[in-house]
């Protein structure tokens, strides 16, 4: 009985410490990305590729964790052509590795966050940063973060549909700049009011499992090993 | 011992908007179960908020909680009562903000997840889960906070039949150990054996009893034919196939393949999670997997976009794809778009009595209305292959009426349809059944006189 227990006692103690672990690795990362997001924009170009090297690393991470690297390559595609066409139009050629630059410098910012939404649960950053931000704050920080890939699939769904109802939205549709309204209209509207719907929804379901009721609420840590 | 009582309770969204609830007096005690049953948007889920204390909005009359009372309410549409993104972290939100430590919560989280019949791992992402296993997670993620009162918004219509009976059995058990239940369920007599005090809602007031239709639109009987004047052209088909995601196992495996033909109605029943939604995606080639595989649709091989008109696809909340200003609008949409006549869309109002909704904003419809007006608009265009997604979820018999009616008459003008369901649907029209189960996507066998091609 008194060996169990000490056993019982021993478990609970190196429960606790890998929570604790996890809330200090998650602080260092959030540290880490601000700082590394921040380089991006404040670096000199000469050192952009020594970041780059950086982001590579913590893409290849991103991708052991089983990461999807398309969402932020087709953002940077996007970016790219939109950006170099303004500098094409503004500035005329000879500025154009210009805008490459700047958006070399928004994709390396982006690659961070990109990181730290593969690698740490959104409820971990809500915990971390609760420690300095309000609870209420550090909640819609969190529940943003979850809410990410289910509108990515949202927007998908919403783009999907208003394809087969004929909007002129496919990829060769969008060729022409005059369709260009129509995805505003036929798929970011929906979005938008999907949001707003959501939002609201969201925190009635919140509310309806007790948020708010205590100031300091105490944080999951799921298990790593028989989880079943 | 009372939980909570209403005396007298009269609510609005706002003054100038009619009355959601009026004069409404009820009281709930422990170990009962009451149900509501009223019109698809007759405020049903609005009692529900009222009841659980989250609606902001002032009202009229009194509302007595007994002190200690612990409510959990779980809305109609689970998607969008999801906060985290995997299944432990969601059981244990509540857990959380009661402020439980955190090693006790491991224990209540697994305990919930088994009352509700989900064997998951904690780890697993909610993404993944079917519509149906959202709805358990939810109802897991109120139970662990062991409420005394428990309100569940049309459990019936999100869960399977395998499903609904385990989630009896646990409400019995619950109710037995004291908690309270409040439903509000179109489909009342599947909770007969838990239900204890029937309650209709209707223009804003309670009363006693179960809401029952009384205007369907008629569904007129269907000519038979004889056994092979039934088959059209094959619209759509498949050999057989094994279907799964990229780097996933198999999901089902279709070993005899499958075909559609004009003017028939095929229903596609399986449980929650069993692949149906993926099937039908993959039909209409908005999901398009790295495997080939042997469809063929309208003679070609699925792509999004390519069938134009010619392929209609209803997903399930269909209220997502609603952006025009008008219902009459939002009809018209596609109908400009594929260049057919635009007056299709009056007359398809006039013919399901929605005539006077056509300038109404389709955001302002209630479920079914917007349900109904996204199907409308499909059958506007006269597909010649029609994929449905549970579109009878969360309606009312009214709007069962319309929807049967509307499908009737496109089947009979030749369009192949594909209903998808987690149910068994027992309705004439219905021509043959596709049957997904224990990973198998087979024919039920069905008698050739009973089937129906439009």
């Amino acid at each position: 009985m008194w060996v169990s227990c000490r056993r019982s006692h021993r478990r609970t103690r190196g429960h606790w410490s890998r929570e604790r672990r996890e809330t200090a690795i998650c602080s260092l990362s959030l540290l880490f990305v601000c700082v590394l997001s921040a380089c991006a924009f404040v670096l000199p170009a000469y050192l952009l590729l020594s970041l780059a090297g950086l982001n590579g690393l913590l893409v290849i991470h991103g991708l052991l964790r089983r990461g999807c690297i398309f969402g932020v390559l087709k953002l940077g595609l996007v970016q790219l052509s939109i950006t170099l066409s303004l500098y094409l139009i503004l500035y005329g050629v000879a500025h154009l590795a210009q805008g490459a630059i700047v958006v070399a410098r928004i994709i390396l910012a982006t690659i961070p966050g990109w990181w730290l939404c593969i690698t740490v649960p959104p409820e971990r950053i809500g915990e971390v940063l609760s420690a300095f931000l309000p609870t209420k704050w550090a909640f819609v920080v969190a529940a943003s973060l979850s809410l990410l890939p289910y509108m990515a699939d949202e927007i998908r769904e919403i783009y999907h549909i208003q394809c087969l109802r004929g909007a002129r939205i496919t990829p060769r549709a969008l060729r022409n700049p005059r369709n260009w309204a129509e995805l505003v209209y036929c798929v970011l509207f929906p979005v938008l009011i999907q949001l707003l719907k959501l939002s609201r929804q969201m925190a009635i379901a919140a509310q309806s499992r007790h948020f708010g009721l205590n100031q300091r609420p105490t944080h999951w840590h799921s298990p790593r090993d028989n989880n079943d | 011992m009372t939980l909570l009582a209403l005396k007298g309770v009269s609510f609005n969204y706002g003054s100038q908007l009619p009355t959601v609830l009026q004069e409404v007096n009820l009281s709930i005690g422990s170990g009962q179960c009451h149900c509501v049953s009223g019109t698809t948007g007759s405020g049903k889920s609005s009692l529900l908020n009222l009841l659980a204390g989250v609606l902001n909005r002032p009202h009229e009359g009194e509302i007595w909680r007994n002190p200690k009372l612990v409510t959990g309410l779980v809305m109609q549409d689970p998607q969008i009562q999801l906060i985290r993104q995997t299944v432990g972290a969601e059981v244990a939100f509540a857990l959380e903000n009661l402020s439980i430590p955190t090693e006790q919560m491991l224990a209540k989280v697994q305990l919930a997840l088994r009352r509700v019949g989900l064997y998951l791992r904690l780890d697993t992402p909610v993404s993944t889960l079917s519509l149906g296993q959202k709805y358990r997670l939810m109802i897991a993620a109120q139970l662990v906070c062991e409420p005394h009162l428990l309100l569940l918004d049309e459990p019936w219509a999100q869960l399977d039949d395998h499903s609904v009976s385990e989630l009896l059995i646990v409400l019995r058990n619950l109710i037995q150990g004291g908690m309270a239940l409040v439903l509000v369920e179109h489909n009342a007599s599947a909770f007969a054996d838990i239900i204890q005090h029937y309650w209709q809602l209707e223009a804003g007031k309670l009363s006693a009893g179960t809401y029952t239709v009384k205007d369907t639109p008629p569904v007129e009987t269907p000519v038979r034919r004889s056994q092979f004047n039934h088959l059209g052209r094959v619209l759509v088909s498949a050999g057989a196939f094994d279907f799964g995601f990229d780097g996933s196992p198999v999901l089902f495996a279709c070993p005899q393949g499958f075909q559609l033909r004009a003017g028939e109605i095929v229903t596609l029943v399986g449980d929650n999670g069993t692949g149906k939604t993926s099937l039908l995606k993959t039909i209409a080639g908005v999901l398009s997997l790295r495997q080939r595989l042997p469809f063929k649709v309208l003679g070609r091989r699925p792509k999004l976009g390519i069938y134009g008109a010619e392929l209609g696809l209803l997903m399930q909340r269909p209220s997502r794809q609603l952006f025009e200003t008008s219902v009459l609008a939002e009809m018209q949409f596609s109908l400009k778009r594929f260049g057919l006549p635009k007056e299709r869309a009056a007359q398809m109002l006039d013919e399901l009595q929605l005539a006077d909704l056509a300038e109404l904003s389709p955001h302002k419809l209630s479920y079914g209305q917007q349900h109904l007006i996204a199907l409308a608009s499909l059958a506007c265009l006269c597909p010649k292959v029609l994929l449905l997604d549970d579109p009878l979820a969360g309606m009312d018999q009214y709007y069962h009426g319309k929807v049967w009616h509307l499908l009737q008459r496109l089947s009979s003008q030749g369009t192949a349809i594909l209903l998808a369901s987690h149910r068994h649907i027992e309705h004439r029209v219905v021509s043959r059944q596709l049957s997904l189960r224990n990973g198998l996507l087979v024919e039920d066998p069905m008698e050739m006189e009973a089937r129906y091609v439009g």
